[in-house]
């Protein structure tokens, strides 16, 4: 076993473990902590996929950017934290045709993937790959760039309209 | 490591994502479970970029792509749920249910 | 004109139509465009016999539709028997239109009543031009409505409507039995026209069984349609209709179509002994059974009617007896007697407001014209001589006992003494003796008197179409000429008329002289005479098997409809609105559950995919 295996169990581990944790934990804001550490779990995973670049840019955007507007968004709507209140929505008949379905989906999916293998040994992106995206992002892909940028702004500009509705509501925040 | 042992990890992280959106009570949450399971893909991309067929840089940029779209999207979400707070004084999912019958 | 012969019975059929649309307006009036009506049909039909009376057959198809290699035709058809018969039909049709304008007149359905008579009309003229037996079937049943609609025609009584279901169910029943004989014989022959269906007979391509089983079969139509033992017993319920209607439809025209249908295919049982033999038997025991019934009775109308049956019966045994030409003489003169005898009935049932003969009287004066001719048609149907009844009946005796069995021959004579002893009996009853309280008793209006004078004219006119001693103008021209005169012993003649004398006589001693007791035979033989007044118990016989039987069955399909199959409806209707209640219990407004069973979806199909290998495999 390399130690790349080792780093893979571990981080493996550790996104799977924040999962599950946010699955059991009660309180909002614990639960979007256990998330980050999913997030770190899965940079260190694209950074063991030689993408070094994308981890970088889960780290910012997802453990920061997201994980922040979230507990932003928690501290700006609830007022009150009740342990005791029910964390889950419906009875046991939605939970378990949820649970199924999923486990279900799971489980037919990975009989599809666990043999699948295309026999390439990793080796080919090795080395400086964040040069390598920036001439694809700027040449190949300009135009769906582009569009993305449009896109978030657009985001940007609907969710201050959403948000802001009118001035009277904002006035009461 | 294998492809497959990528596959199966980012398929874990989506059923939990699923299964968290499909049960959690309290909007953000159900918010967040829905980036987990972007992020499942994500993983995917990524590991198909490193071992699959044909190995090269695009599955970064995709899931570059799929990064910035999700945090529209979060943004967007986090707005919708901001401005459905200040109508109904909550943020529970199951208390959104005008649309029925 | 026999090639305007199809235009016979639109006349009628356009009065029946303007009626139905203007009828309401005209009123009164709607009596003349019936009666114009019939009046052109009657001369076009004169016109074509007259055409024919020189000619030979002339026969017209048009293809009405093609079924794989089977072409259907409608057409005419001008034989002999069948402009006879479309002569006989119009004139007794355009007389009764006539008649009815006085019988009917106040009535509120007067107009109404001519637009029946109009459709009746036009069916059985379309019936006896009919050159196939789809048509002929078709014409048939339009016929039977045409009756049910009659009887039914004051249909606020219970007694007409319940006699109105009867007719139609008990010629049902026999037309059950003449669809099946002309399915059988189109299997067979692949043809419904009669003169193909003859060919099959001559050339052997008809089995002598199938032979015989669709003749019996048409026959049990027949025998439904004029009212043959055993399905007779709608014909004296149909009493309940208007009395012209009674004389058109069940004693001179409807009730012949069943005559008219077995000597249209005569050709067909001539070629069955045993079909002939089916004919000939119930013929002969309707005529004797049906005359018993007619001595007791004490309706001035049922006496007439189990007279036709009995009188039917008398065709049916000369058709049996295989004289064809006997039989159609027959009804052509029972036609005429019998309508007149319905008519004179009519006309003193309008006098006395009641159809009991025991309430009557003592008409003879009152009466002047009726009784008379009432007394002509019942000489005439008695079969005295040098009536029309006499030939005619004459002739089927003669046939009876050239060719029939002996048994028959007797009991037609039995029949024939009977036939006069209830005729007479029902004369005197009504019209000699003393008057019974009907003071204000008064004759009928010209336009009821004048076509009782030209069917009395014809009840004696008509037989000398055909005597021994004239020439036999009727049979030759109805077989092409090859008929002869049945070598019948002179001595028949000489029984016929002492049998019809002995019964005028002693209906004159029991209730003209009334030297006899009443009550002779009754009190001898209650028994019998029980037997006689509840019509051989047939009524009764018929409640108690067929009728109970089929209301039976009948609840029991009911309990099974209203628990089983309802249920089943209660269930289905029950699982929809389970099931819509269950959706719109879905229907929560939950995104979750939305997306829960979304995912379900999902993962069902791509569970199946992983079992089966999807769409790559």
């Amino acid at each position: 076993m390399s130690g790349t295996d080792i780093a893979f169990f571990l981080l493996a581990l550790a996104a799977i473990a924040g999962g599950v944790t946010m699955l059991q934990l009660t309180n909002v804001v614990h639960m979007v902590i256990a998330l980050v550490m999913t997030f770190l779990g899965i940079a260190g995973l694209y950074v063991l996929l030689s993408a070094e670049f994308v981890a970088v840019v889960q780290v910012l955007i997802y453990s920061g950017a997201i994980t922040i507007i979230m507990l932003f968004a928690i501290m700006l709507t609830r007022h009150h934290t009740d342990e005791r209140e029910r964390q889950t929505t419906g009875g046991v008949w939605h939970k378990a045709v949820a649970a199924l379905s999923v486990i279900a989906f799971g489980l037919a999916v990975y009989f599809g993937i666990r043999q699948l293998d295309f026999g390439a040994d990793g080796s080919a992106l090795a080395g400086d790959n964040a040069r390598a995206i920036g001439k694809s992002l700027y040449s190949y892909y300009t135009i769906p760039f582009e569009i993305v940028s449009v896109i978030l702004l657009v985001a940007l500009i609907g969710a201050i309209v959403l948000a802001k509705k009118d001035g009277k509501g904002a006035e009461d925040e | 490591m294998t492809l497959s042992a990528y596959l199966a990890l980012a398929l874990i992280l989506f059923c939990i994502g699923l299964y968290g959106a499909l049960t959690k009570r309290n909007t953000v949450i159900v918010l967040i479970c829905i980036e987990l399971m972007l992020n499942a893909v994500n993983i995917n991309f990524v590991a198909f970029a490193k071992y699959g067929a044909h190995p090269s840089v695009h599955g970064h940029v995709f899931a570059l792509f799929a990064i910035a779209v999700a945090a529209a999207e979060a943004a967007v979400g986090l707005a919708a749920l901001i401005a459905f707070y200040r109508s109904r004084k909550t943020v529970q999912v199951d208390e959104a249910n005008s649309l029925k019958h | 004109m026999m090639n305007l012969a199809w235009v016979v019975p639109l006349f009628p059929l356009g009065s029946f139509i303007l009626l139905l649309l203007f009828g309401r307006r005209w009123k009164q009036a709607s009596a003349y465009v019936g009666i114009a009506a019939t009046f052109l049909s009657l001369l076009l039909a004169l016109a074509v016999l007259v055409d024919r009376l020189g000619g030979s057959t002339y026969e017209a198809n048009w293809t009405w539709m093609t079924i794989g290699g089977v072409t259907l035709t409608v057409g005419i058809s001008a034989t002999a028997l069948n402009v006879w018969m479309l002569v006989v039909v119009a004139l007794v049709s355009w007389l009764v239109h006539v008649y009815s304008q006085g019988y009917m007149a106040g009535d509120e359905r007067f107009s109404t009543f001519y637009a029946y008579l109009g459709l009746f009309t036009f069916a059985m003229l379309g019936l006896v031009l009919s050159p196939n037996l789809l048509q002929a079937y078709i014409f048939w049943e339009l016929v039977g409505l045409g009756s049910f609609l009659l009887i039914g025609f004051y249909f606020y009584k219970e007694e007409a409507k319940a006699a109105a279901k009867k007719a139609f169910i008990m010629t049902r029943i026999g037309d059950v039995g003449f669809f099946i004989g002309m399915m059988l014989l189109f299997w067979q022959t692949h043809s419904f026209d009669y003169d193909d269906i003859f060919r099959a007979v001559g050339d052997g391509t008809l089995s002598p069984g199938m032979t015989t089983l669709a003749a019996i079969l048409i026959f049990i139509g027949a025998i439904g349609k004029s009212g043959q033992f055993p399905l007779h017993t709608w014909l004296p319920d149909a009493m309940e209709g208007p009395t012209p209607v009674s004389a058109l439809i069940h004693a001179a025209t409807m009730v012949a179509a069943g005559v008219y249908l077995v000597a249209a295919l005569f050709p067909l049982y001539e070629a069955s002994h045993a079909a002939m033999m089916t004919v000939a038997t119930i013929g002969g025991v309707t005529a004797i059974f049906a005359a018993t019934i007619g001595l007791v009775q004490t309706d001035i109308k049922r006496v007439l009617a189990y007279s036709t049956v009995s009188q039917l019966g008398y065709m049916m045994l000369a058709l049996g007896a295989g004289s064809y030409v006997a039989a159609i003489f027959h009804l052509t003169t029972h036609a005429f007697f019998k309508a007149l005898l319905f008519l004179a009935a009519g006309s003193v049932i309008h006098a006395v407001r009641t159809q009991n003969i025991e309430e009557m009287g003592g008409l003879w004066r009152r009466l002047p014209w009726t009784a008379p001719l009432f007394l002509i048609g019942a000489l005439s149907i008695s079969g005295v001589p040098l009536f029309a009844g006499f030939f005619s009946k004459d002739e089927i005796l003669a046939a009876a006992w050239t060719n029939g069995p002996r048994l028959l021959f007797w009991l037609a004579v039995a029949a024939a003494l009977l036939t006069s002893f209830y005729m007479f009996r029902l004369f005197f009853l009504v019209f000699a003796g003393k008057a019974r309280h009907h003071e204000d008793a008064h004759e009928a209006p010209a336009s009821m008197v004048a076509p009782m004078l030209v069917l009395g004219v014809l009840s004696i006119a008509s037989g000398y179409m055909q005597t021994p001693w004239f020439g036999s103008f009727l049979g030759e021209w109805l077989t092409d000429g090859a008929y002869r005169h049945e070598a019948a012993p002179g001595w028949i003649v000489v029984v016929a008329t002492i049998v019809s004398f002995a019964g005028i006589f002693l209906a004159w001693l029991m209730y003209g002289a009334q030297k006899m007791p009443r009550d002779w035979l009754s009190a001898r033989v209650p028994y019998v005479d029980e037997l006689l007044r509840r019509h051989y118990y047939i009524d009764d016989i018929y409640r108690l098997t067929v009728v109970s039987l089929v209301s039976w069955i009948s609840r029991l399909l009911a309990y099974v409809d209203r628990f089983l199959v309802e249920g089943l409806a209660r269930l289905a209707a029950g699982i929809v609105g389970a099931a819509a209640s269950a959706g719109s219990r879905g229907q929560n407004g939950q995104a979750q559950t939305y997306g829960a069973v979304t995912v379900a979806g999902l993962a069902i199909l791509v569970v199946i995919f992983a079992l089966t290998g999807g769409y790559w495999l």
